[in-house]
């Protein structure tokens, strides 16, 4: 590559770094807050209000969080129903989305407006819950995944990007024989890394986060994903449920801050590490590296 | 006027949502309820339970084999998360599958289901209580403030009828010479003398008075309205229903607050301060009184004693205003009531089997395994007869507490065991939650309807409410609040009174 | 197009048969993209059985709807739940909130995804890129809980952090969190921190697709930095933000319901109630399901207004537009 060594563009690669730096420090203080916060002592948290640097420094918060297996069993869940969930929703949304992003295809745009429709338009929890109840699927981990397999705003940008891939390597693949299905598994989503790798980051996430879900379709706690334990506890230690649940408030302490920091920690550690791994996609000059190997 | 965290888990998907088809009379095949009422007579009742979680995590299956034991039941928990219950509860409910018996969480969702409650939608229980040993001692009064036009639907689960009191620095009381308040005006005193003598001797202006959160109902606002003489959210004046704010006691607590707030006596941003802060910044050493439950002196002290061995706390109640009455708002007597669904108890045979259970949980023996656990491991008997808890509450928040939402009736009602009390602030505490019983404000209006009242009661209570807090903080005059009370009358608070007033007629005759 | 055609077999057409070409030609093109729609196939599926037949609950905001009557048990009361919505003293206030905090997003947060994502292009110490990407994404991971009980620790008059640094330096305490003022710049800030790095990876991912000779190209033709934004960088990933913008303009009523009902307070509901808080206290809390629906209808129609005319309007300045 060839770098251009003029005064203004060094001038502005030296704004820019400086101004992502702070960006970068700014974004992440409130977690390394948290980070500190779950290694502290309840004393130095209620104390400092904001702690960057513990002073005393324990382990307590992790030792009680782990003494059971609730929040690995809890973590295996949300691995499972994450991993499987965006394989599956990866699968339609691909499939759903090359079909639409074919440009002579009928009614496409008829297709296009009834998802559109589904953005604005819900008719709510309950008659979901009868639907997935109908369908047998209370208390299994697929009703995690199949009422949310396709997520319209993702299966709109996945269309997007399908449809700004050159038309010339589609083209040329039909004269070379291959079939509607070779050509989307073969080369349009080899090609489409970048967009594969968001799109799956999405829909990831959004299995990770799943929480309403698990809360109505699963009677079954030992089945609960981690979100349902970070919640609890997040809710619990905020100290505002006791009032109005109509428990003794006496008897029952909420955990301590240190502990809600602690699985905090833990229950987005996973997702986070998720992203790094991805980050090869978006690499400049990714798409045609591809093409060319 | 109860606030946010705990609620807002409730709302994130609920936006669009409600709704739902004409299938709450089906069973819910999974329940595995139907048909088992014959041979449940030999073998052990299954029994489903809804209830709501409260702790951390769900808890192991040790209190629920040996109460499955000692009661010859299958049981089966489906535990919620505390923040999503009413969701849970309204979806289970609108598509019929809800389990043998429902906790519903306070008398807020209570309310909500009279409605569903008159359609006949859950079994009446109130005359069939006597047949049973326990059952039958639960209070009357209590059952009144459950029942829906006089008929009982549900078994409560006791709770101390009002905790209020104020908890405050002894040690710093004892520095400035200061005696546990009895009026208002001590307390005032108190409060000032915390903020401006330095009752920490750090030479530094460094603290204040009172620590309040965003809750007018269980932060300090309403225990220092009752000491104003404020009736309970209702009051009867010649004979007939008034809301409290329309009665003098809550403009002079109002007038009382105004004055802490702007003399800098209490925190400035109570309005937005969670439960967490407020007491943090009793913990810290900040503030010096802590109006609220006086249980929590237990955690507080807890607290305070690692950062500051010298921590003394004491409590207080019966405080009035010079020459006013003694007297302390009180819950109407329940926490949660448990109640039976048509839908998944198909017949009454199937209903006594597991009101049977339920009898057995309200036995001593049942209802102390569930509340104190096992005898040797969450629990030590002391030469006296009472217990001391095991120290290790992990263990217990892990295999037990989480039982205690179970619990039908309370101490009044099961001899329950008794914890000994290491810290004197605790036992003190304790005492002046009995000695409360003794100065109770009801609400009038607890067994009482309105229809306006349930359809858009939250949103004018909140009228008052903002009217409340902007008085307080200055930014209305006394004419501004009366503003917004004609506002709330207006917009339905005439009729919510009216309405109340003629169910308080018929229920006196 | 005509060498596609050539290319599947028998889908010829004889010069002859041209006059009937309006009907056959349509069966010739549904048939001839038979694979796509055996691919668009599981996915329409999904959409109906899971979005379009629940929508049936739609209805209950026209009745009186009572869970355990159900739908077809309920009593209809045509639009009253409408009527009692824009009777309320308040809805204009509430609609004039939702609008400013929507134009808010349009106007500051919209555009700031695409701004970290342009900056993060121009980095060339891939470690660095990688660093700053990964860090900035982290807030969308934390919940609104926790970031409004930071910024509490933080703009408290208490003892907030930022108060007694103006207070040390001599300034007035400001009251952030109990002001109509205040609330505002800090709900969109609060946006901004928690969801401009998660939403530059749609960009960048579209990024990664411009081939990098374009630059050198540009830059031998003596092109500066911002003239290569402009011309290369932001055309390329022009159809993304256009594609984004719509669907922005059409969650034009979702504002974040959580994070809104925490930051509302006594003090500055004037300003920060918006629908889905009002709805929240006047319906949902109290068991009013054909009310929240109602309210809930009503937004998604001001919200299919808005995709409809976003739509429009980018089609006719010559962009794609979604459908």
């Amino acid at each position: 590559m060839v770098q251009d060594k003029t005064l203004l563009s060094r001038l502005f690669d030296g704004v820019n770094y400086t101004l992502l730096t702070l960006v970068a420090l700014v974004t992440v203080l409130p977690f390394l807050h948290v980070i500190a916060g779950s290694f502290t002592t309840v004393q130095e948290l209620a104390q400092k209000q904001f702690v960057l640097f513990p002073t005393v420094f324990t382990l307590d918060a992790y030792r009680y969080v782990l003494s059971t297996n609730v929040i690995f069993k809890a973590l295996g869940v949300s691995v499972g129903v994450t991993l499987f969930g965006t394989l599956f929703s990866m699968f339609l949304t691909c499939l759903m989305a090359y079909g639409l992003a074919r440009k002579d295809l009928v009614g496409r745009n008829g297709i296009m407006f009834a998802v559109v429709f589904t953005m604005l338009f819900s008719g709510g929890m309950i008659p979901t819950f009868l639907v997935v109840k109908q369908m047998g699927l209370i208390d299994s981990f697929a009703a995690l995944i199949i009422p949310s397999a396709i997520n319209a705003f993702n299966l709109i940008i996945m269309r997007n990007f399908f449809q700004n891939l050159p038309d010339g390597i589609e083209e040329s693949a039909k004269i070379d024989g291959c079939s509607d299905w070779g050509i989307l598994f073969k080369i349009v989503i080899p090609l489409s890394m970048p967009a594969i790798a968001t799109i799956s980051l999405f829909y990831a996430v959004t299995y990770w986060n799943t929480y309403l879900q698990a809360i109505l379709y699963l009677n079954d706690t030992a089945k609960w994903p981690v979100q349902i334990i970070l919640r609890q506890i997040v809710i619990l230690a905020s100290g505002l449920a006791a009032d109005t649940s109509g428990f003794d408030d006496g008897f029952v302490q909420p955990p301590e801050q240190t502990v809600k920091m602690a699985v905090i920690v833990i229950a987005t550690l996973p997702i986070l590490l998720v992203y790094p791994f991805l980050q090869k996609h978006f690499a400049k000059g990714a798409l045609l590296g591809s093409i060319k190997g | 006027m109860k606030k946010r965290y705990g609620k807002m888990a409730m709302a994130a998907a609920l936006t669009l949502s409600v709704v739902a088809a004409g299938c709450a009379q089906k069973p819910d095949g999974s329940q595995g309820s139907s048909g088992n009422a014959v041979e449940a007579k030999k073998g052990p009742t299954k029994i489903t339970i809804m209830a709501n979680l409260h702790t951390p995590e769900v808890p192991s299956d040790i209190i629920e084999k040996l109460l499955e034991e000692k009661t010859n039941t299958e049981l089966t928990f489906q535990w919620v998360p505390d923040g999503s219950y009413d969701e849970k509860m309204n979806a289970a409910f609108a598509t019929g599958s809800l389990p043998h018996a429902v906790y519903v969480k306070n008398q807020t969702s209570l309310i909500m289901y009279r409605d569903a409650i008159r359609n006949g939608q859950f079994w009446e229980v109130g005359p069939l209580l006597k047949h049973y040993p326990n059952l039958k001692n639960l209070d009357q009064n209590v059952l009144n403030n459950i029942s829906v036009d006089g008929k009982v639907y549900g078994l409560y689960q006791e709770r101390p009828l009002s905790r209020q009191g104020i908890i405050y620095r002894k040690d710093w009381a004892d520095a400035l010479g200061l005696k546990a308040p009895q009026t208002t005006e001590d307390l005032y005193n108190m409060l000032k003398a915390f903020t401006e003598n330095d009752p920490n001797k750090s030479g530094k202006k460094d603290t204040f008075g009172l620590t309040d959160r965003s809750d007018l109902v269980y932060g300090a606002f309403k225990t220092v309205a009752s000491y104003f003489g404020t009736p309970n959210g209702w009051g009867v004046q010649d004979g007939k229903l008034v809301p409290e704010f329309m009665h003098p006691g809550y403009m002079e607590t109002m007038n009382f607050f105004k004055r802490l707030h702007s003399e800098g006596l209490m925190n400035k941003d109570f309005p937005v301060t969670s439960k967490n802060d407020q007491q943090n910044l009793f913990i810290t050493g900040k503030a010096g009184v802590y109006i609220g439950s006086m249980a929590d002196s237990v955690s507080l002290h807890a607290k305070m004693i690692d950062v500051n061995k010298n921590v003394v706390l004491d409590v207080a109640n019966r405080v009035k205003k010079p020459n006013g009455k003694e007297g302390v708002w009180a819950i109407p007597g329940f926490g949660s009531v448990v109640m039976f669904p048509k839908s998944a108890v198909k017949t009454e045979a199937e209903l006594k089997d597991i009101l049977a259970f339920y009898d057995k949980l309200m036995s001593p023996e049942v209802a102390n395994l569930t509340y104190w656990g096992v005898e040797g491991q969450h629990y030590t008997k002391e030469a006296n007869g009472s217990i001391k808890p095991n120290p290790d509450t992990k263990l217990t928040d892990r295999e037990v507490k989480a039982y205690q939402a179970l619990q039908v009736g309370g101490p009044s009602t099961i001899k329950m065991l008794e914890p000994v009390h290491t810290l004197p602030v605790k036992a003190k505490a304790e005492e002046l939650i009995l000695d409360n019983n003794k100065i109770l404000i009801h609400d009038p209006t607890a067994p009482l309807d309105s229809k306006t009242f349930t359809e858009k009661g939250s949103r004018l209570q909140e009228i008052v409410k903002d009217a409340t807090y902007k008085y307080i903080l200055g930014s209305i005059d006394a004419a501004g609040f009366q503003k917004e009370i004609d506002r709330w009358k207006k917009d339905g608070g005439d009729n919510i009174i009216a309405e109340f007033n003629a169910s308080f007629q018929q229920a006196k005759k | 197009m005509s060498t596609r055609e050539a290319a599947i077999p028998g889908a010829g057409i004889h010069p002859a048969q041209t006059k009937r070409k309006d009907h056959s030609s349509l069966w010739n093109r549904i048939m001839k993209n038979r694979a796509m729609y055996m691919m668009i196939l599981p996915g329409l599926l999904f959409f109906i059985i899971f979005k379009y037949v629940p929508m049936a609950g739609l209805v209950i905001a026209f009745q009186d709807y009572k869970p355990y009557l159900g739908i077809t048990g309920s009593s209809w009361t045509g639009l009253s739940h409408f009527e009692r919505l824009f009777s309320e003293p308040m809805f204009f206030t509430i609609l004039r909130n939702t609008l400013v905090l929507f134009a808010m997003n349009l106007l500051f947060y919209f555009p700031v995804p695409i701004l970290l994502a342009v900056m993060l292009n121009e980095v060339r110490i891939n470690v660095f890129k990688r660093f700053v990407q990964t860090l900035v994404y982290i807030p969308h991971f934390m919940s609104w809980v926790i970031i409004v009980s930071i910024s509490f620790v933080m703009l408290s008059t208490d003892r907030g952090l930022i108060n007694e640094l103006f207070a040390m330096m001599g300034f007035e305490k400001i009251n952030f969190l109990l002001s109509n003022e205040w609330f505002r710049p800090m709900y969109i800030l609060q946006v901004i921190w928690r969801e401009a790095g998660w939403g530059t990876i749609i960009y960048l991912a579209a990024m990664a697709a411009i081939d990098p000779g374009l630059y050198e190209a540009a830059r031998i033709d003596g092109a500066g930095r911002f003239r290569q934004i402009w011309h290369i960088t932001l055309p390329s990933i022009r159809s993304v933000i256009v594609v984004l913008l719509i669907l922005k303009i059409g969650d034009v009523l979702e504002l974040g319901f959580e994070h809104v009902y925490l930051l509302l307070n006594s003090m500055n509901r004037e300003v920060a109630e918006i629908f889905d808080t009002y709805v929240y206290t006047a319906g949902l809390k109290q068991g009013q399901y054909s009310f929240s629906a109602a309210v809930g209808f009503f937004k998604s129609f001001v919200g299919l207004l808005l995709v409809l005319g976003a739509n429009w309007l980018a089609k006719k300045v010559g962009e794609e537009g979604i459908f």
